[in-house]
């Protein structure tokens, strides 16, 4: 007997050795956030030294070209590659200049005219056409300044995605995939520089493990609390709750070159065979509302024209009679299972779509879920099937940032565009003043309702939540968190837990808000947004003013501020930020996707396109 | 009877009937066997009599119909719920549909997939591991190297790899896990097949000039079977299981399929606020799964007889 409890133990002991190593690999994923928060702040200096100086090495090596280049601002970018067809870069002296031959110019349909840097810190923008929501969109993450050199080093490789250079107040560390992204303070930065040294992102797809972290201390704030958790929260003295205003749209997007849907009637009878009312009061927190249009109505033009259908599931099953499919038909539905503040609960919500339209109408809706990145990727490539659900958040506060992503000439996500939503918009787009634009916008939020290339089913209300002793935490409409004028207590990292991973910070060629959030604490724009709200003020311009005719902006650039490589920033720096995105000539024009969507949706067209 | 001194013609009247015999006597001496027989008859009358047994339709969406409210905790009469609230003796889940009927359903879906997976995974194994084990040589050293490759991956990932090639869907998420099995019977059918074919009843048939296909099939395989029992009925509950992992994950049931990997999944956020959504179909995984592997040891230690204790 001994012999065989001799024999069971060293079984024990063998597995015991095997399986300790196996949960040391385990738990290692989550030992360096704990680590990272509190106490371990004191204990960091050791460690961290190496890493200073790997992210200080490369800096110092760039220093020394990009020095000399704060006295003579053209900088190391060496020869300017020949132009394009319809324009491209050009030098006045030292000054960078980029712009298209002419307005007219064949097939280019942009707003810019021209980017040019006056002196070393003054840049103009001439315009072919007023844009309203200039300025706006000069705060926007997708226009960020970035080293010219940097451009020119690492356009068309993974550097410019994968390790960011900016001015903003955070320095990019690293990105451990799958894990987390560090980033530390910039000590050089021109503004107030962060109480604490080390900002740590995670990301936990799910709702109660973002919960759970926070309640554990192992984390700092969360993303996006889920529907049920906001009263958890409210209840728990260590915990604070700030609710984030809904400046977002959840919609059902229908592909018009997808089967059945290729039918204008089918589209009108989905519209009017969706609840909205129930999906907003099943699952949706408080501070959430119907979307009767694309556009929240708290934005100018948003709610102009006509109302979206009444629920009617009788009129619908008579239209989709009417259209050939008196008996349903089958359809895909792509989501994403990644919680959004315009969606906090997909796949509850993707299966209330499938049970409302096949009691009916009798239409057998096949679920995808799909990985985000993909999803997000297929959707503004227009290459998803059927039906997809997705959101809007708002980049900046104005109406075009809703209507012309998504409907503008440029925009495939629901198939081919509709010209007289797009020639509408275009129009609207173009114009100063409320009165002149409403009725282009009355226009386009009819056509919408018309050809339904989306269903808008709710603006979402979210929050998120910090724990108790975070000091100045905020939360903003435009999902903009300002870390970096918080205070995590005494401790000298803080940890953020946001939905999911970002996609790269190179966001000229992002769609994601994940990745802008990050983009925006390491690089910065001309202009930026007030804390919490959605106003522009200044940013890396201290000021933008605009021409009488509202066609000429001339920003006046910040002096003394450093990028992260320590060169100096100036004019051609932002000549060179704009032209890379704008020209599609440009050696440097590649991005993760190489789409740069944003920039031809919001400024009309890219220039030399192919 | 064993106590009896068995006379020569006891001996030669009794074998076949008594080893049966002597089988279900030793099976169901096993408290646990008969534990998990229990199980798997009750959860199978369960599947069978489901529309009966389920108040509602699993997938009918109560919004609207009900005074509910989407995962309201289970509300049981006899237990003090108030009698003007409706019955949902398991509550209400996220997409407000009575989870009691839908887990009766799901007990369907899971019978469904344990057999019909062990039933494609023990026919093709079963057909690959004779050829191998009769013929020898080459043919079953291709055939083997070529399972031992599919057994050199974890069977959840190569099930994950399948379904993602395939598309995901519960039918692919049962072909999936048949073809990971195929090995596990291919190897136990090669090794009765080599043992048995060097029997004498084996050599007397070749003898008496049976071709080769007649010995496997009629005097070979009916002797494999007992190994085939034991390990088909422990592959159920692994198929269960891993279907549920595969539909947790999303690549198998697809909404709104009441299936309990896909409620687990559905509703995983939810364990701290409605742990009832969460712990329901984790009990009813748990039983199914015990309760074949419960079985599954049960008819091992029956039917053989070196662990047969008279």
């Amino acid at each position: 007997m001994s012999y065989l409890k001799l024999r069971r133990n060293a079984g024990l002991a063998l597995m015991m050795a095997l399986l300790l190593p196996i949960l040391a690999a385990c738990g290692g994923s989550t030992t360096p956030s704990t680590s990272s928060n509190a106490p371990a702040a004191t204990e960091a200096p050791a460690a961290q030294a190496p890493a200073e100086e790997a992210t200080e090495a490369p800096a110092e090596g760039a220093e020394a070209p990009a020095e000399g280049a704060s006295e003579t601002p053209a900088g190391d970018i060496g020869e300017i590659p020949p132009a394009g067809p319809q324009g491209g870069l050009s030098k006045n002296g030292d000054l960078l200049v980029a712009s298209v031959s002419s307005c007219d110019v064949d097939g280019y349909a942009g707003i810019f005219k021209e980017i040019a840097a006056i002196d070393s810190h003054t840049v103009q923008f001439t315009l072919c056409n007023i844009d309203p929501a200039f300025e706006a969109k000069l705060a926007f993450a997708a226009f960020q300044i970035h080293p010219s050199e940097y451009i020119v080093a690492t356009g068309g490789t993974g550097d410019l995605i994968e390790k960011p250079i900016g001015t903003g107040p955070w320095k990019f560390e690293s990105w451990n995939r799958g894990d987390s992204i560090v980033l530390v303070r910039n000590e050089d930065y021109w503004g107030e520089k962060p109480a604490f040294e080390r900002l740590v992102i995670r990301w936990s797809t799910e709702a109660a493990q973002r919960l759970l972290e926070l309640q554990s201390g192992n984390v700092d704030g969360i993303d996006n609390v889920g529907t049920e958790d906001i009263d958890v929260v409210k209840n728990d003295p260590n915990l604070q709750l700030l609710e984030r205003p809904a400046l977002s749209t959840f919609y059902l997007g229908l592909v018009n070159t997808s089967g059945p849907l290729q039918d204008e009637k089918v589209r009108q009878a989905l519209a009017m065979a969706i609840d909205k009312q129930r999906i907003v009061d099943n699952f949706y927190p408080a501070g959430s509302s119907v979307a009767n249009y694309f556009t929240p109505c708290t934005l100018d033009h948003g709610c102009s024209g006509e109302p979206w259908y009444e629920f009617n599931p009788e009129a619908a099953r008579e239209l989709l009679a009417e259209a050939g499919y008196p008996d349903g038909f089958d359809i895909d539905l792509s989501y994403r299972d990644v919680v959004r503040g315009y969606l906090p609960q997909p796949s509850q919500v993707a299966q209330d779509i499938q049970a409302q339209l096949k009691d009916n109408l009798n239409i057998n809706v096949n679920i995808n879920v799909m990985e985000s990145g993909a999803f997000i990727d297929a959707a503004n490539a227009g290459k998803l099937e059927g039906m997809f659900m997705l959101g809007w958040g708002a980049d900046y506060p104005e109406v075009t940032n809703f209507l012309d992503y998504h409907f503008g000439a440029s925009s495939v996500s629901f198939g081919t565009p509709y010209e007289d939503i797009v020639e509408n918009l275009r129009k609207g787009a173009s114009l100063a003043t409320f009165e002149e634009r409403d009725p282009f916008y009355v226009a386009a939020n009819n056509a919408i309702r018309e050809h339904v290339p989306m269903i808008p089913i709710a603006h979402g209300g979210s929050a998120v939540a910090f724990a108790g002793d975070v000091e100045n935490a905020n939360t903003s409409p435009l999902g903009n968190e300002r870390f970096e004028l918080m205070t995590p207590g005494a401790r000298d990292t803080f940890v953020w837990m946001q939905n999911a991973e970002p996609t790269g910070f190179y966001c000229a060629d992002e769609s994601d808000g994940e990745s802008f959030r990050i983009c925006q604490r390491v690089s910065e724009s001309l202009l930026s947004n007030e804390v919490g709200g959605t106003k522009p003020v200044p940013g890396l311009a201290t000021e933008c003013t605009p021409s009488e005719d509202l066609l000429v902006w001339t920003c006046k650039l910040r002096e003394n501020v450093k990028f992260h490589d320590g060169s100096a920033f100036d004019a051609n720096d932002v000549v060179m930020s704009y032209w890379n995105v704008w020209d599609a000539s440009s050696p440097y024009h590649v991005g993760r996707t190489g789409d740069f969507t944003y920039f031809e949706a919001l400024w009309g067209s890219f220039m030399n396109a192919k | 009877m064993t106590t009896s001194s068995p006379t020569l013609e006891a001996v030669a009247v009794r074998p076949p009937e008594a080893l049966w015999r002597k089988t279900v006597r030793t099976f169901f001496r096993q408290r646990s066997a008969v534990i998990g027989l229990s199980i798997v008859v009750l959860l199978a009358l369960v599947a069978i009599f489901a529309p009966l047994i389920a108040p509602y339709d699993p997938t009918r969406v109560l919004i609207g119909v009900e005074d509910v409210k989407r995962r309201d905790p289970p509300c049981i009469h006899i237990l003090g719920c108030d009698s003007e609230k409706p019955q949902h003796i398991l509550g209400i889940d996220g997409n407000v549909r009575d989870v009691f009927s839908r887990l009766i359903y799901g007990t369907r879906i899971s019978f469904t997939i344990g057999f019909i997976t062990v039933a494609i995974a023990l026919i093709v194994g079963s057909i690959l591991g004779s050829i191998a084990g009769y013929i020898g040589g080459w043919t079953d050293n291709i055939i083997m190297r070529l399972l031992d490759v599919l057994l050199a991956f974890p069977s959840l990932i190569l099930s994950i790899a399948i379904v993602s090639v395939l598309g995901p869907s519960l039918i692919n998420a049962m072909l999936a896990i048949a073809i990971v099995s195929i090995p596990a019977y291919a190897r136990v059918i090669r090794a009765t097949v080599l043992s048995a074919k060097q029997e004498e009843y084996v050599h007397a048939a070749r003898t008496l000039g049976l071709d080769s296909g007649r010995i496997l099939f009629r005097h070979i395989l009916p002797n494999a079977i007992t190994p085939l029992i034991v390990q088909a009925t422990l592959g159920i509950g692994a198929a269960i299981l891993e279907t549920a992992a595969l539909s947790f994950l999303g690549l198998g049931a697809q909404p709104p399929t009441a299936e309990w990997g896909s409620m687990l999944s559905a509703e995983r956020n939810q364990l701290f606020t409605a742990p009832h959504l969460v712990f329901f179909p984790g009990l009813a995984i748990m039983l199914n799964v015990l309760g074949f592997n419960l079985l599954g040891d049960g008819l091992r230690d029956a039917l053989d007889p070196r662990l047969r204790n008279y």
